[in-house]
């Protein structure tokens, strides 16, 4: 095929295809703990991080993480303290962050096509350098995703059981935001800050309509993600669509006929 | 197994003192919204007394770190999201949560305990259903087998009879008197009405009500 010619698009399938992983594997917990807005907000942080990046003239990548990291066990923090409603801090952060990033980059005037990429993704910008970075998070956070899945899956179902289980509930989900966290900065050069948690959730939900067992749900919804990421750059390849906005379209398409399939069939 | 010693909190308990011996088979009870699930509360760590101490398993509460020692099946534990997507066999595994993984099973032997549990509480022919399509009494075995799979000590349990038909109810009550006789299970059964309970416990305690 004449994409396979081009190291770009070699390079964004297997960033692509290693994202489709770690997003359905952290979107069942997220879904399941009713923490869905937790990614998109953390998508915005990150943008943050991406203005911060682009002001200070550093990596982008890196200034994103930092930043997504120190808002995710800021938000972990406060959603303990139980002083505010999870979903209200969690708009907090992200309308905040949203208008922070605005105002650096309007007074760098360095909102440029850059920028742009992060917003909503770009095949072009996977360097092999993102590819070893994804690879190796990839590697340390499903092995700490495995390690920990029985107690996760736990503080998921009942958090007040897990903490009377003898689990170290504040510690795991402290670790657990703080992988989404470092997956989002990972990832948003490939699928887009605002596309980002689309991918998380959507196949997860798309899943979760053929009412199955955790295991069972969450390898429905790993293969439909990883379908996507291929079809979807595909897809851009050949038509010129922008790849994050196609991607999460094809989940999209999936979630109705899979709707529409349980409803009548 | 369980002492309490002049434990209060905020004005709903007042200088509670209490013990529990291994083999036990008590039952706390009091009117609703007395305290009762709040004194469970306290001894399972889930909020912090202001007076008073707490000693389980002869260790005081501040250093006891062996909560998997203790079953506890809460009040609430029927009301569960219904869409969760676990099946019933998934949820029981999670008795062994604090030490399995994705990558450690359990073993041979804890499994053929499993499924003697689920046997007897007569669900091993619903194992592979999601928890979400169980009827509340069958979820309600479901979580009593979980709770019962790591072999605790001491098994807590909070009105676990709410909203449970008169039939279940029945096995239900002759389950824990077997498991209390047999194995020497300690039992803590927490309820607003003693009933039936009362020819099976061997220490009955009141909250917020004058002894009678």
């Amino acid at each position: 095929m004449e994409m396979f010619e081009y190291t770009f698009m070699i390079n964004a399938l297997i960033a692509g295809i290693i994202i489709a992983v770690l997003a359905s594997t952290f979107g069942i917990f997220v879904v399941v703990k009713r923490y869905a807005m937790l990614s998109d907000t953390l998508a915005h942080v990150s943008l943050l991080g991406v203005a911060i990046g682009f002001l200070l003239n550093i990596s982008t990548i890196w200034s994103a993480i930092i930043v997504a990291l120190s808002a995710s066990l800021i938000i972990e923090y406060i959603r303990n303290y139980k002083a505010v409603y999870s979903d209200s801090i969690l708009a907090i952060f992200l309308s905040s962050s949203l208008a922070l990033a605005i105002i650096i980059v309007s007074l760098s005037n360095s909102f440029n096509s850059s920028l742009f990429d992060y917003l909503f993704g770009s095949i072009v910008a996977v360097s092999h350098e993102d590819i070893i970075s994804i690879l190796v998070f990839a590697t340390v956070s499903l092995f700490l995703i495995g390690y920990h899945y029985q107690k996760l899956l736990l503080i998921s179902f009942d958090e007040d059981l897990a903490y009377t289980s003898g689990i170290n509930v504040r510690f795991l989900n402290l670790l657990f935001v703080s992988l989404v966290a470092i997956m989002i900065g990972l990832s948003i050069k490939i699928i887009g800050a605002l596309l980002i948690g689309a991918l998380m959730i959507i196949p997860i939900s798309t899943a979760i309509l053929f009412k199955q067992g955790f295991f069972t749900t969450w390898i429905i919804a790993l293969s439909m993600a990883v379908f996507s990421v291929i079809a979807g750059l595909t897809l851009s390849f050949y038509v010129a669509l922008p790849s994050g906005a196609t991607i999460v379209l094809l989940t999209l398409i999936l979630f109705c006929l899979s709707y529409i399939y349980k409803k009548f069939m | 197994m369980i002492e309490l010693n002049k434990v209060s909190y905020k004005n709903i308990l007042c200088d509670i003192s209490l013990s529990i011996e291994k083999g036990d088979y008590v039952a706390i009870v009091g009117p609703n919204g007395g305290g009762k699930s709040t004194l469970l509360k306290l001894i399972l760590k889930r909020l912090e007394k202001d007076n008073g101490n707490i000693t389980l398993f002869s260790t005081p509460q501040e250093r006891f770190k062996e909560y998997y020692k203790i079953g506890y099946v809460a009040q609430n534990s029927v009301q569960i999201d219904t869409n969760f997507p676990a099946t019933v066999e998934e949820i029981i595994k999670l008795g062994f949560a604090y030490k399995t993984s994705f990558f450690t099973k359990i073993t041979p032997k804890e499994n053929q305990y499993m499924e003697y549990l689920m046997r007897i509480f007569d669900i091993l022919d619903i194992k592979k259903q999601l928890i979400g399509d169980l009827s509340g009494g069958q979820r309600q075995r479901v979580m009593i087998t979980r709770a019962l799979l790591n072999q605790p000590k001491l098994l807590i349990l909070d009105e676990p009879n709410a909203g449970i038909d008169e039939a279940s109810q029945t096995t239900f009550y002759t389950l824990l008197k077997e498991l209390n006789k047999t194995e020497k299970l300690t039992i803590v059964f927490v309820t607003h009405d003693l009933g039936r309970l009362k020819e099976d416990v061997n220490k009955v305690f009141h909250i917020n009500k004058v002894l009678s």
